[in-house]
């Protein structure tokens, strides 16, 4: 296996592309009335039903190849409801109600943050067929808002290819055992209204470009108040592709720390699989070599289980391959199996695990099938393999192991073709596990329950008039302005303290780096001590700052007064600040004091003027009790020590 | 020669918009660029729906998604390629295997298999062999399962002459052999058809079993696949030869009822298990295990040699929704108007007001019969508990007993179809012919099956 934490993502050809999914806050769902609240506890309930699902055809006539592989995988859906957030909208025993105004309208918002070009003036609700019961109805309602825009990402721009409504899916519950074939659903998040922005996979060409892609993306849903904040809200899925491969849709990354890895490790695995293509190709392998016979050995086990084997051509050595850390090629191959049929990976077993492969053992799906070297040996007087071939075997029922042997051998064809584009779900541990075979432009049709809503360009003109600044266009302005790192601006960004921040700055003149640390700083310090500083406080200091009954110095007192009690009268406030009514002799006594403690030579470099100055200032201020101006006492230093020279 | 108008018809474009695909040749289906300041859109033309804005284009781009897009005089439009979808379904070979039962299909419309009209954007029945087998394959090796297509209509335009013919059809298949029938229906009026098929036809041999679904069948989470599985067993296998309608008995697809067709209503508008037997239990359930039958007067199968069709009709009936306030004028303009018969929805036990009654004298004396059923939908008229209803009475109402308003639409439409003799209307309404009146009502039918499912106790509990 190449390292994953040294690739060269330009050389390999490394392209990939976000779907970024966030909610929207709107008071109701998207389709119905019904209240966007989730229940605290997912597997809470006062209802439940069942469900299974179909494939249909596509408008073309046409089933989705993705939407038969669901539709095999024979789930039983179980829903829990209840009656406070689910109707009979989410049950998919009533049609849907006219859509939410404000996520249409939202929608428009947003696409004018991202730069959209072309908008969407009639909204035409279709329908995305999804099979693994995450939606009652069997389809997603969703519908353009626009397309073409852009985000600026490290100096160019990474196109924005459509931004969607669309409501979300139910929660999955219960998902402890990934080989069942029964699924459970809480409904409560069923029809929040949710946005999709999805980029355009050629844009980007290394994991830090796509992290602050999906940054920028973040960065508008909070500027512009319309994501819902809080766990879940968001969550991307990532395509990546390199020269060679695929592209394979990774979801449910929520956290943008874990972007570097996963790319990692999909580029290696795709490497892997593209070197594991070339090799098939070299030992001469194709697909027809590759026979669904199916050899019952059972005898051999000490089971009540059926125990059945296949010969793989050629394939010896190549199931031991390490396609991602800690999982090789025939556990890939079996994720898949398992997925599909309901037979788990352990009951999975190929013959490079007693042939010198070890990474199967090491890994977290380990073979239970107790396949001893002399076990093996026995299959292989059975089997006959010719010196190249491997085999694998699986135990279940007849029609489990048949089905998860078939499914096997789809797979291990596949690989002369190279890297299957499929949707994958990320794990813990960097690595990711099939889903489903990723879903064609034939499961989406229109949606015959909902008529056309006309939006006029004056209408969305209306509606997207007054948005405020851009994520980056603040950036840009606090960063020529006031030098504020990017990581300043995420944080007035993040904690909502822009429209603040402005008017602190331009309405009451205050310095920017005061108002910073008057919105952010302090709350944040106060935070970590379990200290709340509500918006009005902040809010009174800033007139108190404004017209100069106290000073910036006296910051640190005034929030200490009154987070213990915010009900403290100015005139009380000033009182208990304990200031100290200084004439000027005396302030220059206690100055030149000061000077003396640190000693006047340390001040004669500018050098040391900088280290030692702010000591002094600090040291005057404490004894002043914070009643002066550090800036008069700078000038007072400043003129003491000119005296001396 | 080719008609050019055809080819260039823009379907569902209207107005301006219209004459300018057609000047421009721009056809639907077609792949046209669509250009309008710095906006620019690619993607299929797809046909319009009615009853949308005439100055919308709908494209389908490269994600497969639909939009819709103003097109004005600053709006260029172009085609750029083309590229005709054509909706076909896979060939479905079928054997015959002569272990299964045959059982014949009757479509009618509805939704059990339907598709997208992209000029309504409504869905329309759709019925070939090929749809059905192939979004149900397990059907194939259920029965041996002949499809036939007798209408395409939405259940809604059904019209007496219509049930006629389904009744003569089903016939056919019962004397060709077919050892039960199915009849896709659309669900509103199913209970209407089921009520007067089971008048139409006399010692009926074989099940014939109603089914629709709920939700259409473009949808994966349709109702219909099951329904029509549900129904092929029904029809192909168990002992009874009733018109019964089955559809989902809860909102899980777990299993269906059985109900008699004359004691059946649809009850919500949209919910799968939106049928319910009223005044009883439904007959039975089915379910992957099984069909458990809970009432024993069910008819078995029988001989279809004593099997006949009886089905003349006289339609020239009409219904009328008692409500406080109602003009009598609506009764006697019926009288004007010539109809041979009417039911009245009376409230509670049957009545209407007393200004109705010079009205119904009307009727007593053009010996037209007027029917009374009962608003409340369960339970039996009874018009010798007040005054009113002996004074109705003593004005020639028939008493409808506990018929459903439609079982009693459909038996005086095929009581007059034999006789206007007002005595012999009177008889023919009020002797049960296919379980449209029960002689006794257990309790069961107003507590039992009526849609109160488990959980519902810690649903009050957290009110």
């Amino acid at each position: 296996m190449i390292d994953p934490n040294n690739l060269d993502f330009k050389k390999l050809g490394f392209h990939a592309g976000l779907e970024v999914h966030h909610q929207i806050i709107s008071k109701r769902k998207l389709f119905c009335n019904c209240p966007t609240i989730l229940e605290e506890d997912p597997e809470n309930m006062e209802y439940s039903f069942y469900r299974y699902f179909r494939p249909v055809l596509g408008e073309m006539g046409d089933f989705d190849p993705g939407m038969l592989v669901e539709f095999e995988k024979g789930y039983k859906v179980i829903y829990l409801a209840n009656e406070r957030n689910t109707c009979t909208y989410e049950m998919d025993e009533t049609p849907p109600f006219f859509p939410d105004m404000e996520a249409i309208e939202k929608g428009y918002i947003l696409s004018e943050y991202f730069h959209c070009t072309s908008f969407a003036e009639e909204i035409v609700v279709n329908r995305k067929q999804y099979l693994d019961g995450s939606i009652t109805t069997g389809f997603q309602r969703t519908f353009i808002s626009a397309r073409d825009g852009w985000v600026p990402v490290n100096g160019k721009k990474v196109r924005i290819t459509n931004l969607h409504i669309e409501e979300d899916a139910a929660r999955r519950v219960n998902w402890d055992d990934t080989s069942s074939r029964t699924v459970y659903f809480n409904l409560d998040r069923l029809g929040f209204p949710l946005t999709e922005i999805i980029t355009e996979y050629t844009d980007v060409e290394t994991p830090e470009e796509l992290l602050e892609t999906a940054k920028q993306i973040g960065r508008v849903l909070r500027i512009s108040k319309i994501g819902r904040r809080g766990l879940g809200s968001a969550r991307q899925d990532v395509n990546i592709s390199i020269s060679g491969g695929d592209r394979v849709e990774i979801k449910g990354v929520q956290d943008l720390d874990l972007f570097d890895v996963m790319c990692r490790n999909e580029v290696v695995r795709q490497y892997t699989l593209i070197e594991l293509k070339k090799e098939m190709l070299k030992r001469g392998l194709t697909k027809d070599e590759f026979e669904h016979t199916y050899v019952d050995i059972s005898h051999l086990f000490q089971s009540e289980t059926k125990h059945f084997a296949v010969i793989c051509p050629k394939m010896k050595g190549l199931f031991g391959l390490e396609v991602q850390p800690n999982k090789d090629f025939g556990l890939e191959i079996f994720e898949k199996s398992m997925l599909i049929t309901g037979v788990p990976r352990a009951d999975h077993y190929h013959s490079d695990e007693s042939d010198g492969g070890f990474i199967r053992e090491n890994s977290d799906y380990p073979s239970n099938l107790g396949i001893d070297k002399q076990l093996y040996e026995k299959i292989c007087a059975i089997l006959n393999p010719k010196e190249n071939d491997a085999f694998i075997v699986v135990k279940g029922s007849e029609k489990q192991a048949m089905h998860a042997l078939k499914k096997t051998i789809e797979r291990i064809k596949m690989a002369l073709d190279g890297v299957p584009q499929e949707t994958r779900r990320f794990v813990k541990n960097g690595n990711s596990e099939f889903l489903r075979v990723i879903h064609g432009k034939d499961r989406i049709y229109p949606d015959t329950d909902t008529p056309p809503v006309v939006i006029s360009l004056d209408t969305i003109e209306e509606i997207t008039r007054d948005i405020g600044r851009r994520p980056w266009e603040v950036f840009e302005e606090l960063n020529s302005e006031y030098g504020f790192s990017q990581n300043k601006v995420d944080l007035l960004i993040r904690d909502e303290q822009l429209d603040s921040f402005y008017k602190f700055t331009t309405e009451l003149n205050m310095n920017a780096h005061l108002a910073y640390k008057l919105l952010i700083d302090i709350p944040r310090e106060n935070r970590r001590k379990d200290v709340i500083i509500n918006e009005e406080i902040i809010e009174r200091i800033a007139e108190l700052l404004a017209s100069e009954i106290i000073i910036p110095e006296q910051l640190d007192q005034v929030i200490s007064l009154l987070s213990k009690n915010e009900h403290l009268t100015d005139e009380e406030l000033i009182d208990q600040l304990n200031i100290k009514d200084l004439s000027s002799e005396e302030l220059a006594a206690i100055v030149k004091q000061k000077i003396d403690f640190i000693g006047k030579d340390k001040l004669q470099t500018s050098e040391n003027e900088q280290r030692y100055l702010p000591k002094i200032v600090a040291l005057v201020l404490k004894e002043c009790n914070y009643s002066i101006k550090g800036q008069t006492v700078v000038s007072l230093i400043n003129s003491f020590i000119k005296e001396a020279i | 020669m080719t008609d050019e108008k055809t080819i260039y018809d823009p379907e569902g474009y209207r107005g301006i918009l219209r004459d300018r695909l057609i000047k421009d040749k721009i056809r639907t289906w077609s792949k046209v660029s669509v250009k309008k300041g710095e906006a620019y859109y690619e993607g299929l033309l797809l046909p319009r729906s009615q009853h949308t804005d005439d100055d919308y284009v709908t494209l389908k781009v490269d994600t497969g998604y639909n939009l819709g897009i103003l097109v004005d005089e600053e709006t260029d439009i172009k085609e750029i390629g083309y590229q005709k979808g054509h909706y076909k379904l896979p060939h479905v070979d079928v054997e015959f295997k002569k272990e299964l039962p045959n059982v014949t299909l009757l479509g009618t419309g509805g939704t059990v298999a339907s598709r997208l009209d992209y000029r309504t954007g409504a869905v329309l029945p759709a019925f070939t062999p090929e749809e059905l087998f192939s979004a149900v394959p397990e059907l194939t090796t259920t029965v041996n399962l002949t499809p036939k297509t007798l209408y395409q209509i939405l259940s809604e335009n059904f019209r007496p002459e219509y049930w006629v013919k389904t009744a003569e059809s089903i016939a056919k298949e019962i004397e060709s052999g077919a050892n039960g029938i199915i009849i896709g229906h659309g669900t509103d009026t199913m209970c209407v058809t089921g009520c007067a098929l089971a008048y139409f036809l006399r010692n009926l041999p074989v099940p014939v079993v109603l089914v629709g679904s709920q939700r259409s069948s473009d949808r994966p989470s349709s109702d219909g696949p099951r329904n029509i599985l549900y129904a092929a067993q029904l029809a192909g296998y168990e002992n009874f030869a009733e018109v019964v309608i089955s559809m989902h008995g809860t909102p899980s697809d777990s299993y269906n009822l059985v109900h008699r067709a004359t004691r059946c209503r649809k009850m919500h508008s949209a919910r799968r298990d939106t049928f319910r037997t009223l005044s009883d239990i439904p007959l039975g359930k089915i379910d992957d295990s099984g069909t458990t039958w809970f009432k024993d007067d069910i008819r078995p199968r029988s001989n279809p040699e004593d099997f006949y069709l009886d089905a003349k009709i006289d339609s020239r009936v009409g219904m009328l929704y008692f409500y406080p306030g109602m003009n009598p004028d609506l009764l006697e303009s019926m009288v004007d108007l010539g109809y041979h018969g009417v039911i009245v929805i009376g409230t509670g036990l049957a009545h209407v007001g007393t200004d109705v009654y010079p009205a119904l004298e009307r009727c007593q004396e053009e010996e037209i019969p007027v029917v009374m059923v009962v608003e409340p939908l369960y339970g039996f008229a009874q018009l010798r508990v007040y005054e009113t209803g002996r004074d109705m009475l003593a004005r020639g109402v028939i008493e409808g007993e506990n018929m459903l308003p439609s079982a009693a639409y459909t038996k005086l439409i095929w009581a007059l179809g034999h006789t206007r003799n007002l005595d012999e209307v009177r008889d023919i309404m009020l002797t049960p012919i296919a379980g449209e009146i029960t002689n006794r009502e257990s309790p069961r039918g107003f507590m039992i099956m009526q849609g109160i499912e488990p959980g519902i106790d810690q649903i009050l509990k957290n009110l």
